[in-house]
């Protein structure tokens, strides 16, 4: 852990050795033993022994809020620095500046995950889910390749809304609309499928995502999510009992033997697995209806 | 992206790395001051990588033997507080303190893990490491969610310290330093709308976290508590990490560690071989430094974590010449048998 001036960082570092400030301090030394392993030059901090001297001295926290402040937009990757904002989140129960921090944050690096995880959890522990979907809004018209944000969004419905009937509707429109030009997007994909598990109908009943999908690929589009999308449709459907006129065995032979061989090679034995299990469910399921037909017979 | 036209073959220099990490192991470090406080950390990358590159045998006994005494040096044993394990570095011992416990001498589950396993590396046999302590103090760590923090204080906690948790109970052959059910719970509910999991609930989905999250259900004996769609789905996930090298998460570029994070957590799901490309490793030896160790990106600063877990991404693509690795302890099969080995005496 490095140690930190509250000053600018252009001010020259004074180790505390020399700072006539510490001078009454008598040093400790450090017992490495006569072998050290990975030896290194270090400068000694410690958070949670700086949080005991906080509370022990009666520190104006706000003073420590702002200090930390400079320090994750300096450090913003460092698990320390983050949890020690938390504590003193916690300690004062002020989260207003919380949102604005992270915002900072994720200005320079959109993605960064020790923001997401503060954002979370500031917005859950107080409650500050307003204004959170205009946000996320605000980030996937900037990329819409944005995987943090549309987590994010999945986080703000499932934690207030819900996914109903009409969120649902509203957010299945969001995404195909965000997915019609940029096809090759797995974060947009994955978000479809998180809504479509409180679809009651699936992943291949629901008639607004099943029409973009085929238009999709009749367009001539072969992005492998959607391809992907498709085959699972044909499992469901499959699994179910035969499959329909749509999403049935052929289909899926058709769509598994196009990622295999032009479409996404890299996977290509993954497809043809999933081909050759898609290839024996009907038979299982074939086997199944005649045992239970036999049972019953015997039984009777 | 890169083709097999596009592209030079590059070649993997293992002399580079094996002099790189023993500068590690036995240098003097510039630079790496923040680090100061899991020191034990990267002695762990530095033996772990030397054991996959088979280079253990050639440590001289002394110096195994001095190591050895270092790490033991670390180990706390207070059973009042509950806070025994290993500490990352000597800076909280003192020439008054030594051998006693004080304030803040508290062991981190990080460092606990790492030192078991680098011990296990040199060939130490663990009879110097108190396990029941140990265990006792790992119960204190886990919260009523089912996850762990690193430490008795101020220390955050997620899926990273499930994983060390778990490999400590299965080095030391000890479950009841945990409650197993609220474990799997726990993962359970870290698992994701994508497939994937984050390194706590509702987080995003995160190679890193799946990987500790399925090693972790593999170690306890509970790969098979995953539901058909789970299984399904996670290994969806991680095979749509691959894209001419492994990255950690939908979007983001590729980046050398993830050939083992992404790649390990294929291979506990027994879906790795649906991954066909000849230059898998290329991504990787791109980012090999002529000086040796591996860096994150290609043309960017090598460090001990990229270097170790690209020679065990590299592993995993079958190099040859390198150990070959038991995953869902992040270490090589070389160490798991001889574990199995020192567990046998325990029985």
């Amino acid at each position: 852990m490095s140690d930190y001036s509250s000053e600018d960082s252009e001010t020259e570092f004074v180790l505390y050795r020399n700072n006539p400030e510490w001078k009454d301090v008598t040093p400790v030394k450090q017992d490495d033993g006569e072998e050290p392993v990975v030896a290194i030059d270090y400068t000694e901090a410690f958070w949670q022994y700086r949080r005991e001297i906080l509370k022990g001295l009666n520190k104006d926290l706000n003073i420590e809020l702002d200090f930390i402040h400079k320090v994750i937009l300096r450090q913003s990757k460092n698990y320390q620095v983050w949890h020690h904002r938390r504590v003193l989140v916690e300690w004062l129960k002020d989260p207003s500046k919380e949102k604005y921090l992270t915002e900072l944050v994720l200005a320079k690096d959109a993605k960064n995950y020790h923001a997401w995880q503060h954002r979370q959890w500031v917005i859950k522990t107080f409650n500050l889910f307003e204004g959170e979907l205009e946000y996320i809004d605000s980030l996937l018209l900037d990329d819409v390749r944005n995987n943090s944000a549309w987590n994010q969004r999945y986080f703000v419905i499932n934690n207030t809304t819900g996914f109903t009937e009409e969120v649902l509707n509203r957010e299945i429109d969001y995404t195909l609309f965000n997915t019609k030009d940029v096809t090759e997007n797995e974060s947009a994909w994955n978000y479809l499928r998180g809504l479509l598990l409180h679809d009651k109908g699936g992943l291949s009943k629901n008639k607004k995502v099943t029409e973009f999908c085929e238009n999709l690929y009749k367009s001539g589009n072969h992005s492998p999510f959607l391809l992907a999308v498709l085959v699972d449709m044909c499992c469901e459907q499959i699994n179910e009992g035969g499959g329909d006129s749509v999403y049935n065995l052929d289909r899926a032979r058709t769509l598994c033997n196009e990622l295999i061989t032009k479409y996404d090679t890299i996977r290509a034995k993954y497809w043809q697995y999933m081909l050759d299990g898609i290839e024996k469910r009907p038979k299982r399921a074939r086997v199944k209806r005649l045992l239970r037909a036999q049972i019953k017979h015997m039984d009777s | 992206m890169f083709t097999s036209e596009t592209m030079p073959s590059l070649k993997f220099v293992p002399e580079l790395h094996k002099k790189y990490l023993l500068f590690i192991l036995n240098g003097k470090l510039p630079n790496l001051e923040s680090m100061e406080t899991n020191r034990t950390v990267l002695m762990y990358f530095a033996l772990a990588g030397l054991d996959i590159l088979d280079e253990i045998e050639n440590i001289p006994p002394e110096r195994k033997e001095s190591i050895i005494k270092w790490i033991y040096s670390l180990q706390v044993v207070n059973e009042e507080e509950n806070i025994s394990g290993f500490l990352g570095s000597t800076n909280l011992i003192t020439k008054e303190n030594r051998g006693k416990n004080s304030p803040y001498k508290w062991a981190h589950i990080a460092n606990t893990y790492s030192c078991l396993l680098s011990l296990l590396i040199l060939g130490d046999d663990l009879s110097r490491v108190n396990r029941k302590a140990i265990i006792t103090s790992l119960k204190t760590l886990q919260l009523p969610i089912g996850s762990f923090k690193g430490a008795k204080e101020g220390v955050e906690d997620d899926m990273r310290f499930v994983f060390c948790a778990a490999c400590i109970c299965y080095i030391l052959d000890d479950w009841s330093g945990m409650d197993v059910e609220l474990m799997v719970q726990f993962i359970m509910k870290c698992i994701s709308y994508d497939g994937g999991v984050g390194q706590g609930p509702e987080l995003e989905s995160h190679s890193g976290s799946t990987f500790c999250a399925m090693a972790s259900l593999a170690l306890s004996d509970n790969l098979h508590r995953l539901t058909k769609a789970q299984f399904t789905g996670l290994r969806r996930w991680l095979l749509c990490r691959f894209d001419a090298g492994f990255s950690g998460r939908p979007n983001k570029p590729i980046d050398t560690c993830y050939s083992f994070w992404t790649g390990g957590a294929l291979k506990i799901l027994n879906a790795y071989q649906f991954i066909e490309d000849p230059n898998n490793d290329q991504f990787v030896l791109m980012t090999q430094d002529k000086y040796g160790g591996f860096s994150k990106w290609v043309n960017t600063v090598p460090d001990p974590m990229h270097t170790y877990f690209g020679l065990a991404g590299l592993s995993l693509m079958n190099i040859s010449g390198l150990n070959k690795m038991f995953c869902e302890l992040n270490t090589t099969r070389r160490v798991h048998d001889c574990l199995k080995k020192i567990q046998e005496k325990w029985k």
